[in-house]
């Protein structure tokens, strides 16, 4: 009976628990800072309408950058 | 061995390939459909393509069936077509009475109960199937409800004070991300699956070396084949996988995509073929009982719990019994030739009754 293989194992674990939560998590911060940002223009706040739309856009990037190398990362050759 | 025998086995591989497609359609669009993210017909045809494309991107898990569930110097086309011959009605059995039961698993059941019957407990690699099946079997749902929980709980606190409209709005858009992840890695883990087997089959008809890399017609077919299942969909699975798990909001959808699909992806990476439904079923259930408990319908949960539990032990004894019915009329090639055109008669029987099905649904809906 052959070894369970827990690094394998763990690995699934851990990378499941933070892309899953990461993903998750970066895109309602995408949503707040854009309803935020779309708040604060509707009342005339300009710095605060930029600096919300700027966390929405950061987190935005930071979001499809953290997609597209988890994808190639995941699916490179172990 | 005659050739006529690896061909029915690749016919009958790449047929699973298809019905592997439209049993877990549901999986990978449920969510989307559900909370209205696409039209039934754009989720269902986008995750076609991804489906398509996902089949290419990885090939650990086809290593894992080609040579660490059965000692593939054991086998011979007649086993693997015995084996997929029992995936096959185990599959349609259950699609048949709705429960998003584990297509993979009723691949590797079937193949092992079958290279059991015919060459005897040492043709199963024992603890190949412990490590790589039924661990992540175990781990990969509970992992999947899991952290789609904390992912939803976290989702909640950030956006739970603003407008509704527009973060309903904005998941959905995310679902259109996370639902065509989903696709890719269903894609991925699941085609895969198909191409081991088919592999196996020239490995043993002396066509190929475990050695060797897997052909490109053979992850071509895989693909297209899963593809063209997963574009003709399971309607009856949708429904159960959409809204009788829970009633989602868009942000549960998304959370349980995204969350499936990295679990799916990460286990692709370390070639464990898990069970998509058994990850999606768990994420779903994850981001309704992080709401509350009683959003969840436990008693289709539980029809589904006992499905999962079934299929690797139904799979195997059809697998096995195919396997004592092609010995009967001879495995060599009398066999397999009869009782493949035994199943195509049932399949083109079960795919009348679906349309037939399918057309109430759209008349009703």
């Amino acid at each position: 009976m052959a070894a369970i293989d827990f690094h394998a194992l763990g690995q699934v674990i851990w990378v499941s628990l933070v892309a899953g939560v990461g993903v998750s998590v970066l895109f309602s911060v995408v949503i707040f800072g854009a309803d935020k940002a779309a708040g604060a223009r509707r009342e005339g706040d300009d710095s605060q309408a930029l600096a919300y739309g700027a966390l929405a856009v950061a987190a935005m990037v930071i979001f499809s950058v953290a997609v597209v190398v988890g994808v190639i990362v995941m699916l490179r050759k172990a | 061995m005659s050739d006529l025998v690896l061909w029915i086995v690749v016919a009958t591989a790449i047929a699973f390939d298809f019905t592997n497609g439209f049993h877990d359609t549901a999986n990978a669009v449920a969510t989307s459909i559900s909370t209205r993210a696409m039209p039934p017909r754009v989720a269902v045809g986008l995750a076609a393509v991804l489906n398509f494309v996902g089949a290419f991107l990885s090939l650990a898990v086809a290593a894992t069936i080609a040579k660490g569930i059965v000692q593939a110097d054991l086998i011979t086309p007649s086993i693997v077509f015995a084996g997929l011959v029992g995936a096959i009605a185990w599959n349609l059995a259950t699609w048949y009475f709705g429960l998003p039961a584990s297509s993979s698993h009723a691949l590797i059941g079937g193949v092992v109960g079958s290279a059991f019957v015919a060459a005897g407990p040492d043709a199963v690699l024992g603890g190949g199937i412990v490590e790589k099946v039924v661990v992540p079997a175990l781990v990969a749902p509970v992992l999947a409800l899991v952290v789609s929980a904390i992912a939803i709980s976290l989702a909640y606190r950030i956006v739970g004070r603003r407008h509704p409209g527009p973060v309903s709005r904005g998941f959905r858009l995310g679902q259109i991300i996370s639902g065509s992840l989903f696709s890719l890695s269903h894609g991925t883990n699941d085609a895969q699956k198909t191409m081991g087997i088919m592999f196996l089959a020239l490995v043993a008809n002396g066509n190929l070396s475990p050695s060797d890399d897997v052909p490109t017609w053979v992850v071509l077919s895989a693909a297209t084949a899963i593809a063209l299942g997963t574009y003709v969909g399971g309607w009856r699975i949708i429904r159960t996988m959409g809204s009788r798990i829970i009633k989602m909001d868009p942000a549960q959808g998304f959370a349980a995509q995204g969350v499936g699909a990295a679990v799916i992806l990460s286990a692709s990476h370390a070639g464990f073929p898990l069970s998509t439904t058994h990850v999606m079923s768990g994420a779903i259930m994850g981001a309704g009982a992080a709401k509350r408990l009683s959003a969840v319908r436990w008693g289709v949960a539980g029809n589904i719990a006992v499905a999962w539990v079934l299929t690797l032990p139904a799979a195997a004894a059809v697998g096995g019994l195919t396997y004592a019915i092609v010995w009967l009329f001879g495995a060599d090639e009398a066999g397999p030739v009869i009782v493949a055109a035994l199943l195509l008669v049932a399949l083109t029987a079960a795919f009348a009754r679906r349309l037939a099905a399918g057309r109430t649904l759209t008349a009703e809906g």
